[in-house]
């Protein structure tokens, strides 16, 4: 399909070198990038404090992750609590690969993607070319058109919708494709997000992208909802109200684990917890993101709410702003609670793992009883 | 129908496939502004036009979707409840590419859903997108628009890019449904809810009336 972008410079943005910290165009809102200044990855001048950082995240490793497995099962809490604090940019896509199980996934599995990339075709193709140009759109690296980022992009699309033939290709999937691209290579980022949707460590997410009208959104939408109620009661009862329910404002937060349309800082942060400790972390930092900004909401009527729910004040995405609030609410038994009566429901337990993960290749060792 | 309001509400939907500009023709309408970085849609979002016709006071409110069909099932063109999904009888915006015939195909599919769920007299007007390409068209524009007054609908050829026809189909999709409502009224032809549709009605708004009309 010839596409339709002809008019887009790709050179002028290279060019003018106007990006940020993490290689995208600067925005005109030049006060939101300095609050999140300090949240610039760790680049060429890492000061001693992150210096510092990185040499115990190092040491915690080892050479290549040889350390890694042995350190969790010995220091559980000060894993969990040194990502909540943040992973060193310069170390984010190791670690990303180590906690999500997508490392052991591509050991296991020399070739595939390779084989899925050169010698498969997917029926997904059309569709995954349409929204090549208009994912990350911003970034230098998928500003090129048919440049290195795009092109890796849908190599990755591509191999997951021949990989899951039933999920093919789903609008949102770019977005978490693009970022892991933008930490690792191709094959790394196609094997972590096969762990992420087939379950390597968590509960699987596939369901958050199936026929049949995007099951698990819907399951944690209703969710969503119900903890809304409860934690933020007087809100819940605004929403309610004003007919604004979640698939209004949140269901790209779980589509997308806030990696479409959140500030870049806050969405890696966001990542690195979401990898350790699971898709409960989407909704401590909605329900945070609500009660941030609850006085506010809890006057606006319909239009201006959902204005709101999608245009969040500078201050709220700043990550250790949000995320202490966001950890402060405790939201796994309520969840736990929530699956069993869901399960209860549809009487039949929900798929929990791949055949290819075989029980050997991948240690658990983050579920459950960690809080 | 509810009683008189100064100030009347409609509701509609844009559908048609992915990268078919609906968001882009939204934005233009309803902001006046145009980028060719627009991200992939994956959550419908909700927008607002006043506007004026004949000295009434109209607000358009719009929801713009994503393209993929999957989505569908969150909102706001379905309405779920224990028995299964209904199509929400509401007017839609339906918006192809016209440099990519498939994505009229696609158009044809939603006209026949809406007709077979929807009420008979639903609005529907289709916008022949990104005219600003029409030397690249590979789809006469003859058979499209012989094909929307086949379904008693308006066809229009509209440029997100250029701010071009625009106005036009909004206008249109306002003046009909003002029409509509008019004769409803006047009890000519009284919009009976059909069993197993939801009808959304078009609730006057609670707001003041707005100052001005664009």
């Amino acid at each position: 399909m010839k596409s339709t972008t002809a008019e887009v410079d790709p050179g002028s943005y290279l060019l003018s070198r106007t990006v940020d910290g993490f290689g995208f165009a600067k925005q005109e809102q030049s006060n939101s990038t300095e609050t999140l200044s300090k949240n610039r990855p760790v680049d060429d001048h890492p000061n001693d404090r992150e210096q510092k950082t990185i040499r115990k995240w190092r040491k915690m490793i080892g050479v290549g992750g040889s350390d890694w497995k042995h350190y969790v099962r010995r220091k559980p809490h000060v894993v969990k609590r040194r990502i909540r604090k943040g992973i060193p940019d310069c170390l984010r896509g190791l670690v990303w690969q180590l906690i999500s199980g997508s490392r052991d996934l591509l050991l296991m599995n020399p070739g595939v993607y390779e084989q899925l990339v050169i010698y498969e075709t997917s029926a997904s193709e059309l569709e995954i070319i349409r929204d090549i140009s208009r994912t990350f759109p911003s970034h230098v690296f998928y500003q090129q058109r048919h440049g290195l980022g795009q092109r890796s992009l849908y190599n990755v699309l591509k191999a997951y919708s021949v990989y899951d033939r039933d999920v093919g290709y789903v609008q949102g999937m770019g977005f978490l494709a693009g970022l892991l691209l933008l930490y690792m290579s191709e094959e790394d980022a196609f094997w972590l997000l096969v762990a992420l949707l087939k379950g390597a460590i968590h509960a699987p997410m596939e369901g958050l992208y199936q026929q049949a009208g995007l099951p698990l959104v819907q399951e944690y939408l209703s969710q969503f909802e119900q903890l809304v109620k409860e934690y933020l009661p007087m809100l819940g009862e605004h929403f309610i109200q004003e007919m604004v329910n979640p698939s209004m404002y949140a269901s790209q937060w779980f589509i997308t684990v806030f990696s479409y349309s959140f500030p870049f800082p806050l969405a890696l942060r966001i990542w690195d917890v979401f990898l350790y400790e699971g898709v409960k972390v989407v909704f401590q930092v909605g329900l945070a993101l609500l009660r941030f900004c609850h006085d506010d909401l809890i006057k606006l009527p319909f239009e201006k709410l959902l204005h709101a729910l999608k245009n969040f004040p500078a201050e709220a995405m700043n990550p250790d702003k949000l995320l202490p609030l966001a950890f402060s609410i405790k939201v796994s038994k309520r969840l736990e609670e929530f699956k069993r009566e869901y399960e209860k429901r549809k009487e039949r337990p929900l798929p929990h793992s791949l055949p290819l993960l075989s029980s050997s290749g991948i240690p658990i060792h983050n579920l459950a009883g960690l809080e | 129908m509810s009683s008189r309001a100064r100030n009347l509400t409609f509701k509609l939907v844009l559908l048609g496939d992915g990268r078919v500009g609906k968001t882009s023709l939204v934005l233009r309408y309803v902001n006046n502004v145009f980028s060719e970085k627009q991200e992939t849609t994956v959550q419908a979002s909700y927008l607002t036009k006043r506007l004026v016709i004949g000295g009434v006071p109209i607000t358009l409110s719009i929801w713009d979707t994503a393209g993929q069909e999957r989505f569908h099932a969150l909102g706001p063109i379905y309405y779920r409840d224990a028995d299964g999904m209904y199509l929400i009888n509401t007017t839609a915006l339906l918006v192809y590419d016209i440099t990519d015939s498939d994505t009229f195909l696609r158009v044809r599919k939603w006209v026949k859903e809406l007709q077979q769920m929807a009420s008979k007299d639903i609005v529907m007007v289709i916008a022949a997108n990104k005219s600003d390409l029409i030397r690249s068209k590979k789809y006469d524009i003859q058979e499209a628009e012989s094909y929307a007054t086949t379904i008693g609908a308006k066809l229009f050829l509209t440029s997100a890019k250029f701010g071009t026809g625009i106005n036009d189909v909004f206008l249109d999709i306002a003046a009909r449904l003002l029409q509509k409502k008019k004769s409803s009224f006047q009890g000519l032809s009284p919009a009976l809810p059909r069993k197993g549709i939801i009808v959304v009605d078009d609730e006057p708004e609670r707001e003041p009336p707005p100052k001005c009309c664009s």
